[in-house]
């Protein structure tokens, strides 16, 4: 049989046919009469709609172009241009309606037809689509990065100047007074540099995406206690007033970040006000909460209104006047604000002053994250905040002692003899309780507190801790009137006794 | 169950006489009928429990330490279960610490955390199942924060007048009110005013009260009686303000003392029954087992208790005695590791603290939790409404009789809707 030609052309027909099948592309042969001569099983595949053998062309394109599997845009001009373009070599990518990409690539056969290749390249498309996000992203980073280091190598230089030429003046310097003035101007120097660079790190972070904003429920009256005290000596230094009008109320954004974009807006508002006040309030609005940072400083142009947030952005007239503004502080609040999707805004008088405020959400209540989730004595325990004189002269057991006391919130007062605890006296120490050793140097316990009472002048409550357990000495102590505690101290029974001798005098027999 | 087996001896330390022993019988029924219930379906690994009650009378450190050492040396018990013993101060940690043995209690104290946390080993297996005293106070400022914020009350000032009691839980309580209050907008104009208690004589410091024109009053005490008379004697001559009182004023007692001046007055509980479907069956078992007058929403506390302990012991493969530090310490990590769902909320050991944490006040998840329960009393004649917080709230908040003259209680469109939660 393998001689018979007849045979042999069908067998391998049949064989060409079938390893056409096996092809991962679709493929398409359109005879010179523009009818499908042959189609393969991925082109049966990859269309819902496969030209079946015989078909014509043109019935094939029109078919298309109704079924909407492929996204056009103008589906008739689409139809006439294939037509036109039949046996013409072309290539060209189309997204399938379910999104994957196919490229269409067709070649003129010898005899006037066409061979039409149908391949999926969404894998192909996605990655390249990445790479080119990936790298127009590089092109702007390095271009913002070039944009920056220009910017900041011009700011930077300038604190280095100035420190170079102090450290060569100061190794020279005998004067102590010049040369304590030029170590200060020194330390300037540094904290402007500090601030300039802790600025390149944050703005370096937030362009990597490297912050996370952490959206909690919050006070904000704890983030304004810390605006104040950051704030208060730089404004009594300017002669400013600062005030904040502590608001009531949760808000719902991260704490660490909101407070970036405050302590911008607060630090702004004192360098560029000379006379008069600064106040941080808010605003209800809806469901937002406005937070308003007012200055009665110098104002902001109408021209100056949007680029104030740009990079090292500052008025012409700043340039001339400050040196310490490095001009990124707004920047910063701008790309916060966009992070955390906050709005920011700015109203302002020339001469008259500025208001920059952010709006933020407003929480719930219930889920506001206070300080209260580090429990412990020292805050509200019973004894928290009680002055309490400890005499005591074994130096290890007054350090366990005072330990122990202080971790339940006690102020403690600690003297090794009577001596001492009396000195503590005079000098004006105020306590409500006296805890005495029994057996001191020169002295028994009985006898100090007896002493420290005459210099308070008042029965002030007191015990008496004791390693000897002989019945007369206990005897003794009971017969002052003062209640016994025996070595080693256990913790809860000085708590008893401590609270019935402040809070229950009516129980504060000694339990031993 | 195995009748051959030795049973395991469960001691539970209640005061079963002296003034809290209305709350230590509702322990000692909580304890029996977890006891029944888990021996019916074949004790701890086919032993039997066997409950062992010790008296503590006025629960001062003396009683409770002997109550635990008779317990421990002349019982043998493999773990204390109870409800709570006020007075002790942890003293009782001392003996069972010795034994190696299992405690679980409902002590509400703040000291429970700086005992266990100054020494984990040898506190290991010593459990408060309940959240402490302290979290009162911070859950108490956000609550009427709540009120403010959701514009359910519109307070008269930001002033808050707080009234203690001498007991440290309610110098506690107090403390920490005190000290959350400012962080959420409120200002300590009176107190905190520690007043020597017991008393039914409030007129003095009523008045002192009356002076600073609060727009809150909190009384942490926690007597019935005593805040009863409290109310009676605040409405003989009100302010526009919210009166909070601690605890107490959730029994029934109070209610029949303060009579129509109860109704208004605001009452919380860190570990209360809840009024779900749970809570029901199991207040309608309590009740068919101990009859109608029982107060299931105390019981619970020593059930619940009871329950979890069986449930760890059975995963840790048994309980251990006195002296069995190996096999206890298995409970205990079994105890810290499970989150169990009772029928007042959930029991979740905090892993430093072992101790229960509150919710909303610290977890925002209530199945992760106990739920710091608010209630108002409505009609003295009737059960507390609980209006706080979600998702275990049934009513809602309404002005106080004394104070619903100023203003209208506005009608909420969604009457579980109230929190935005």
């Amino acid at each position: 049989m393998a001689d018979d030609p007849q045979a042999r052309a069908l067998t391998l027909d049949a064989t060409v046919l079938a390893g056409l099948d096996m092809l991962p592309d679709g493929v398409a042969i359109w005879g010179p009469d523009r009818r499908l001569a042959y189609g393969n099983g991925a082109l049966r595949r990859s269309l819902d709609a496969p030209p079946a053998v015989g078909e014509a062309f043109d019935d094939f394109a029109r078919r298309v172009a109704q079924s909407h599997e492929l996204a056009l845009m103008e589906p008739d001009d689409w139809v006439a241009t294939e037509i036109a373009d039949f046996g013409k070599e072309k290539s060209v990518d189309y997204v399938l309606a379910h999104g994957a990409v196919m490229q269409v690539t067709q070649r003129p056969t010898r005899d006037g037809g066409m061979t039409v290749a149908y391949s999926d390249v969404t894998a192909i498309k996605r990655n390249e689509q990445a790479l080119r996000a990936a790298k127009e992203a590089a092109e702007a980073t390095d271009e913002a990065k070039s944009r920056f280091l220009r910017a900041a190598n011009h700011d930077l230089r300038q604190p280095l100047a100035s420190l170079k030429i102090l450290i060569y003046s100061c190794m020279r310097e005998e004067d102590e007074r010049v040369r304590a003035e030029m170590l200060h101007a020194m330390s300037v120097s540094a904290l402007i540099m500090e601030d300039l660079l802790g600025a390149l790190l944050q703005i370096g972070q937030l362009d990597a995406g490297r912050i996370q904003p952490r959206v909690t429920s919050f006070q904000l009256s704890q983030l304004f206690e810390r605006l104040a005290i950051q704030f208060r000596h730089q404004a009594e230094e300017k002669g400013l007033k600062l005030r904040f009008v502590t608001p009531r109320g949760t808000v719902a954004t991260d704490r660490a970040l909101l407070e970036r974009i405050l302590s911008n807006f607060v630090a702004n508002a004192i360098r560029f006000t000379e006379v008069g006040t600064v106040l941080v309030g808010c605003r209800k609005e809806g469901r937002m909460l406005r937070i308003e940072v007012v200055d009665t400083g110098r104002g902001v142009k109408d021209e100056d209104r949007e680029r104030v947030f740009d990079e090292f952005y500052r008025a012409t007239e700043e340039r001339r006047v400050q040196k310490s503004g490095l001009g990124l502080g707004l920047n910063i609040v701008r790309r916060l604000a966009e992070l955390l999707e906050h709005p920011v805004r700015l109203r302002s008088r020339v001469g008259r002053g500025s208001i920059f405020s952010v709006s933020v959400p407003l929480g719930n209540v219930w889920h506001s994250e206070g300080g209260e989730i580090e429990i412990s004595e020292t805050v509200a325990g019973e004894f928290a905040g009680v002055p309490v004189l400890l005499v005591e002269d074994d130096d290890i057991l007054r350090r366990s002692m005072t330990q122990l006391l202080q971790r339940w919130g006690i102020e403690v007062h600690a003297a090794a003899d009577e001596a001492e605890a009396v000195r503590l006296a005079a000098e004006g120490v105020s306590v409500r309780m006296i805890v005495a050793d029994f057996n001191l140097k020169s002295r028994t316990g009985v006898e100090v507190v007896r002493a420290l009472r005459a210099v308070f002048g008042a029965e002030t409550p007191a015990m008496i801790v004791t390693a000897d357990a002989e019945p007369r000495v206990l005897a003794s102590i009971r017969e002052a009137g003062l209640p016994v505690l025996i070595k080693p101290v256990s913790p809860p029974r000085l708590r008893v006794l401590m609270h019935n001798l402040l809070f229950e005098p009516g129980h504060a027999a000694g339990p031993n | 169950m195995a009748a051959d087996l030795p049973p395991v001896p469960i001691g539970s330390m209640i005061p079963l006489t002296g003034p809290s022993a209305a709350d230590g019988a509702e322990f000692r029924k909580g304890m029996i009928l977890a006891v029944e219930e888990l021996n019916a379906r074949g004790g701890l690994l086919g032993r039997r429990f066997e409950p062992i009650f010790a008296d503590t009378c006025r629960q001062t450190a003396e009683e409770v330490v002997a109550a635990a050492r008779w317990l421990i040396e002349k019982h043998q018990v493999h773990a204390i279960v109870n409800g709570y013993n006020i007075g002790p101060q942890n003293s009782e940690y001392e003996p069972i610490a010795d034994a190696g043995i299992i405690y679980v209690h409902a002590n509400t104290l703040l000291q429970h955390h700086d005992t266990v946390m100054s020494d984990p080993e040898r506190y290991f297996g010593c459990f408060m199942a309940d959240p402490a005293d302290y979290w009162y106070g911070p859950g108490f400022i956000k609550f009427i924060s709540w009120l403010r914020d959701t514009g359910q009350w519109t307070p008269s000032s930001d002033r808050l007048a707080i009234v203690s009691g001498s007991k440290p839980y309610s110098i506690v309580i107090a403390n920490a009110m005190a000290a959350s209050a400012a962080e959420y907008g409120w200002r300590v104009c009176f107190g905190p005013k520690i007043v020597q208690t017991p008393t039914t004589r409030w007129r003095e410091v009523l008045e002192e009260v009356r002076a600073a024109n609060p727009a809150v009053l909190a009384n942490t005490h926690f007597y019935a009686g005593d805040l009863a008379h409290f109310q009676r004697q605040f409405v003989e001559k009100p302010l526009d303000c919210i009166v909070y009182l601690q605890y107490g004023a959730t029994h029934r007692s109070f209610s029949d003392i303060a009579q129509e001046a109860a109704v208004g007055v605001i009452v919380s509980s860190v570990v209360g029954l809840l009024r779900d479907d749970l809570g029901k069956r199991f207040e309608a078992r309590y009740n068919a087992r101990f009859g109608e007058g029982s107060t299931a929403t105390i019981g619970c506390q020593s059930y619940s208790n009871m329950h979890h302990y069986a449930v760890a012991a059975a995963m840790a493969g048994g309980s251990g005695a006195p002296g069995d530090f190996e096999q206890n310490r298995k409970v205990a990590y079994a105890l810290k590791g499970m989150i169990y769902r009772s029928v007042q909320g959930t029991i979740r050991y905090h892993p430093d603290w072992q101790a229960v944490a509150p919710y909303p006040v610290v977890t925002h998840d209530p199945s992760l939790g106990m739920p710091h329960i608010f209630y108002q009393i409505h009609d003295h004649r009737q059960p507390l409404a609980m209006i706080a917080p979600e998702p275990y709230n049934t009513e809602r908040f309404i002005l106080p009789p004394w104070m619903s003259g100023r203003t209208v209680a506005r009608p909420a469109a969604n009457p579980r809707g109230l929190t935005n939660l």
